[in-house]
């Protein structure tokens, strides 16, 4: 047999043996070819057109690569140690170390640049539908039209070439560091030492678990109030990181062995099959895998976290459209209502209309808020705030020593919240009227340039009102006191009605505002950050699943003396299979369980920023990415078959 | 009362064009409560004969009854059953799970037949004391010595108390006291509780400490050897005299 039939022999073997590597590499290259792709091509100048497209696809690929080096090399490193028997072997029939490299390396041209070759293939059919899946998020309407582009070829191709020369390097010193009888022990020196769980383990354990609870106590209490200043705050969120990121660690390296410990106690040593194999081997392998598991943990967890709140801003586009501008369209003075009204009739679009009179009055409520954060120098002895008559809301009855707030922005109650009883000073020019507060609604009445973007407005009796009108404090009113919000009856119309609207002077003045704009906008900027977070999310996730799925053929390789044991013992292969299914729902269901919860807390310390959503978006994103992630598992439980049916 | 009668068992392996033919019609009973051990040189199909008797390989031709039932037609997952109920196993090399303590990979045979665990517990203490393993009965495997470890595997075999116990070579790993030891142990267990011992050995010393001594040799039962009313030492002379008309190359003439 001749260098060739070797390589050629070891290729088909490897190929079957490590089909996922190869799927992983095709996947990977064929995404980054694809954003490359979409990177210089043309059509997307209709994304970037609002946002910055180019850059913010850069830096995914960017992104990308890093991901899929940091793959592509540990993966290699577990291959390679998985041959060094057999290197070992050509090293003892007296092939050079030198041959053996280039052995190695034209096998891995071959496996490597083959999938590359696919890779690309796939990538170019798979930018088209990229780009209809972003033009889809976006809302940019556009004809997805692609063509071939060779810089980005040539691109990729250096790039994973880069890459490929890197791992070469690393098999290279691998090969050069070893001797033949360290190569021949490779694999016995990774194996497990099994030993009593120290007193160490166990406070690492205790002091893990702990960690991520403050952590999570932290976070959930992040916008309570406690933490006031800038400088506060800053220091919260890296204690929140550092903790979660630490007790993580600690967790993976003492706290999955304690608990389980714990579990195995009460038994007496009488465990069952489904024990002996899940309990029993995840305690002692999570713990050399710790920094692994931390660092595929922390980034699952970033990514969903982030997926989550991209969806988040997203999903509630709409919602927050309309917080901000309450009706299709709001108009801040009458001419350019007068105007776009004309135009509506002119084009027979049927609307209706709803003018509020808001004035701006500066109020004392020092009952209602003792505490603001320094930074946003909001003065609740002295805060201007709209004010509006109980008339200009449907079914709202105020009595003449009442006050009712509504429309508190939801992220400036985090900061500033109002206490559910007391009583405010509303001043105007010469006079202060007492009030009592009674609560706070959730309408939001007039659009964003009345509230300053988020202050509650203030709903009185209709004769106060009156009378604070005829008092105004010049000072504090805005140029307009008149909010008109137009409401087309047909929505199919309203298409029509927002371009009328773009047309018209009135669009032209400041704070003249279209819903369906505001909205679209806010689509097509997280749309595209969705989109780019998402496609990395599901590169990370591929290549994390791979890397789990590697060490289980790793783990499944050295307990297959066990498996034979216990078949001896009459354990029938369904038997061990269960077992199995069952260390794999530790295996697997460990990390996901804490990348899950991880980011959940992240969401939840922070969602408010970024939408009026939380639950329906961050479990649809959730519940996606376990289906995903499960199928690694469900691949690595298959692989172990193969492996019990061998045993005996 | 023969626990295990074993018929005309033949065992080839290879295909077609280069056949290995390791059993050549074997005939061998064992009664019940006896300690027997088979004997012979490396390749005369020993190890081979205690696979398809302990039915983790198969024959090709001839039958196995154990305990009346005819093992050599029952499919694998029959035979998985089986094998927890009526047989036990010690191997050269221990086969304890690593991840299990001592007191664990003991009670590993009861958990299969969802023994209660009173019950369980009654058992364990009881061949944990006769073996002399209770104080070792919460470390691992790999805490104890090669001795331990043997013995472990040996309470493992027992507890279940099955119709019959396997032991390949089990002192092929240990020094000679640990193994005098195990096999002072074991002939102790053979004789307290009428337990069958079916040991596969090279050395003559572990034999001697059976009942019976069969030898083979290119696949068929050369001859046997009883213990009798003679003392171990005699027996161990007797053994190492056939030995030595067993052992050695034919000259071809």
């Amino acid at each position: 047999m001749n260098i060739n039939q070797l390589i050629f022999r070891n290729l088909k073997k490897n190929l079957r043996n490590y089909y996922l590597y190869v799927f992983a590499l095709v996947f990977s290259s064929a995404l980054y070819f694809a954003f490359v792709t979409l990177q210089y091509d043309p059509s997307m100048d209709s994304v970037e057109g609002s946002v910055k497209g180019e850059a913010a696809i850069r830096a995914a690929s960017i992104l990308l690569v890093v991901i899929v080096s940091v793959f592509l090399l540990y993966a290699n490193n577990i291959f390679i140690k998985r041959r060094s028997k057999e290197i070992g072997l050509f090293q003892l029939i007296g092939m050079t170390k030198g041959k053996i490299f280039r052995i190695l390396s034209i096998e891995n041209l071959f496996l490597y640049f083959g999938s590359l070759l696919i890779g690309i293939f796939a990538g170019f059919s798979f930018s088209k539908l990229m780009i209809l899946v972003l033009f889809k998020t976006t809302g940019v309407d556009s004809i997805a039209s692609l063509r071939f582009s060779p810089q980005a070829l040539v691109q990729t191709i250096l790039v994973f070439t880069a890459i490929y020369l890197l791992i070469m390097i690393m098999n290279y010193t691998f090969i050069k560091r070893q001797t033949i009888l360290s190569l021949f022990r490779v694999t016995s020196s990774t194996e497990i030492t099994v030993k009593k769980l120290s007193r160490f383990e166990m406070v690492m354990g205790i002091v893990g678990l702990v960690l991520i609870t403050t952590g999570y106590i932290v976070s959930s209490k992040l916008f309570g109030g406690d933490f006031t200043t800038m400088p506060q705050l800053f220091g919260a969120m890296i204690f929140i990181l550092a903790a979660v990121i630490l007790g993580t660690y600690f967790f993976y390296k003492g706290s999955v062995s304690f608990l389980l410990n714990l579990a195995r106690k009460r038994k007496g040593g009488y465990l069952s099959i489904n024990e002996v194999m899940s309990l029993a081997s995840v305690m002692f392998r999570m713990k050399s895998n710790a920094l692994l598991l931390m660092i595929i943990t922390t980034v699952s967890a970033l990514s969903i976290a982030l997926l989550c709140l991209a969806y988040i801003s997203y999903y509630s586009a709409e919602k927050t459209a309309e917080k901000n501008v309450p009706h299709d369209f709001s108009i801040i003075d009458r001419d350019s209502a007068d105007t776009f009204q004309a135009a509506l009739e002119k084009n027979n679009i049927p609307y209706t209309e709803k003018s509020i009179e808001v004035i701006q009055v500066t109020v004392n409520a020092s009952q209602l808020i003792d505490r603001s954060l320094e930074e946003l120098v909001i003065d609740p002895k002295a805060m201007p705030l709209p004010l509006i008559s109980e008339k200009s809301v449907s079914g709202m009855e105020v009595s003449p020593d009442e006050v009712v707030f509504t429309g508190y922005d939801d992220l400036l109650q985090k900061f500033m919240p109002l206490k559910n009883s007391g009583s405010i000073k509303i001043k105007g020019k010469t006079e202060t009227l007492t009030q009592r507060y009674v609560g706070l609604e959730d309408i939001y009445p007039v659009s964003w340039y009345f509230t300053a973007g988020g202050v509650p407005t203030a709903i009185v009796d209709d004769a106060v009102f009156t009378k604070l009108k005829s008092d105004i404090d010049p000072k504090v009113q805005k140029e307009s006191t008149l909010y008109i919000g137009i409401d087309i009856k047909n929505e199919e119309q309203l298409e029509e009605a927002d371009k009328l609207f773009k047309s018209t002077e009135t669009y032209k003045k400041l704070y003249n505002e279209s819903r369906h704009e505001i909205s679209t906008n806010q689509k097509k900027n997280m749309g595209l950050t969705m989109f780019i977070v998402g496609f990395l999310g599901l590169t990370f996730l591929v290549t994390s699943g791979c890397i789990l799925y590697f060490k289980q053929m790793d783990e499944g390789g050295s307990e297959k003396p066990n498996y034979m044991i216990l078949r001896k013992l009459g354990y029938t292969q369904s038997d061990l299979l269960k077992g199995i299914q069952y260390k794999q729902l530790f295996n697997f269901g460990i990390p996901l369980l804490i990348g899950l919860l991880h980011s959940y807390f992240a969401v939840q310390s922070g969602w408010f920023l970024f939408g009026a959503e939380l639950w329906t978006p961050m479990i649809i994103v959730m519940v996606m990415y376990t289906i995903l992630y499960s199928l690694f598992g469900v691949l690595s439980v298959l692989y172990y078959k193969k492996v019990v049916r061998e045993a005996l | 009362m023969s626990i295990l009668k074993a018929a005309k068992l033949h065992k080839s392996y290879g295909n077609k064009n280069n056949k290995q033919h390791v059993l050549k019609g074997i005939d061998l009973s064992v009664e019940k409560g006896e300690f027997i051990s088979i004997m012979g040189a490396s390749g005369s199909g020993k190890t081979t004969l205690l696979n398809v008797l302990s039915s983790i390989d198969q024959v090709s031709e001839g039958t196995i009854h154990i305990n009346s039932f005819e093992m050599t037609a029952m499919k694998e997952r029959q035979l998985a059953e089986f094998r927890k109920n009526h047989l036990g196993f010690i191997f050269q090399d221990y086969n304890l799970l690593d991840t299990l303590t001592v007191k664990e990979n003991i009670l590993l045979p009861l958990s299969i037949t969802k023994t209660s665990k009173k019950e369980a517990e009654k058992k364990f203490e009881h061949v944990a004391t006769e073996l002399g393993i209770s104080e070792i009965k919460d470390k691992y495997p790999n805490e104890i010595s090669g001795g331990q470890k043997q013995r472990t595997s040996a309470a493992r075999a027992f507890i279940h108390e099955p119709s019959i116990i396997f032991a390949d070579e089990p002192t092929g790993a240990l020094d000679s006291k640990s193994a005098s030891d195990l096999l002072n142990k074991l002939s102790g267990l053979n004789q307290n509780r009428q337990a069958t011992i079916l040991m596969v050995t090279h050395d003559p010393v572990a034999a001697s400490y059976c009942s019976r001594v069969v030898f083979i040799k290119d696949g068929q039962i050369y001859t046997q050897l009883m213990k009798g009313e003679q003392d171990r030492q005699d027996f161990f002379k007797d053994i190492m005299k056939t030995q030595g008309v067993l052992g050695g190359v034919q000259h071809e003439h």
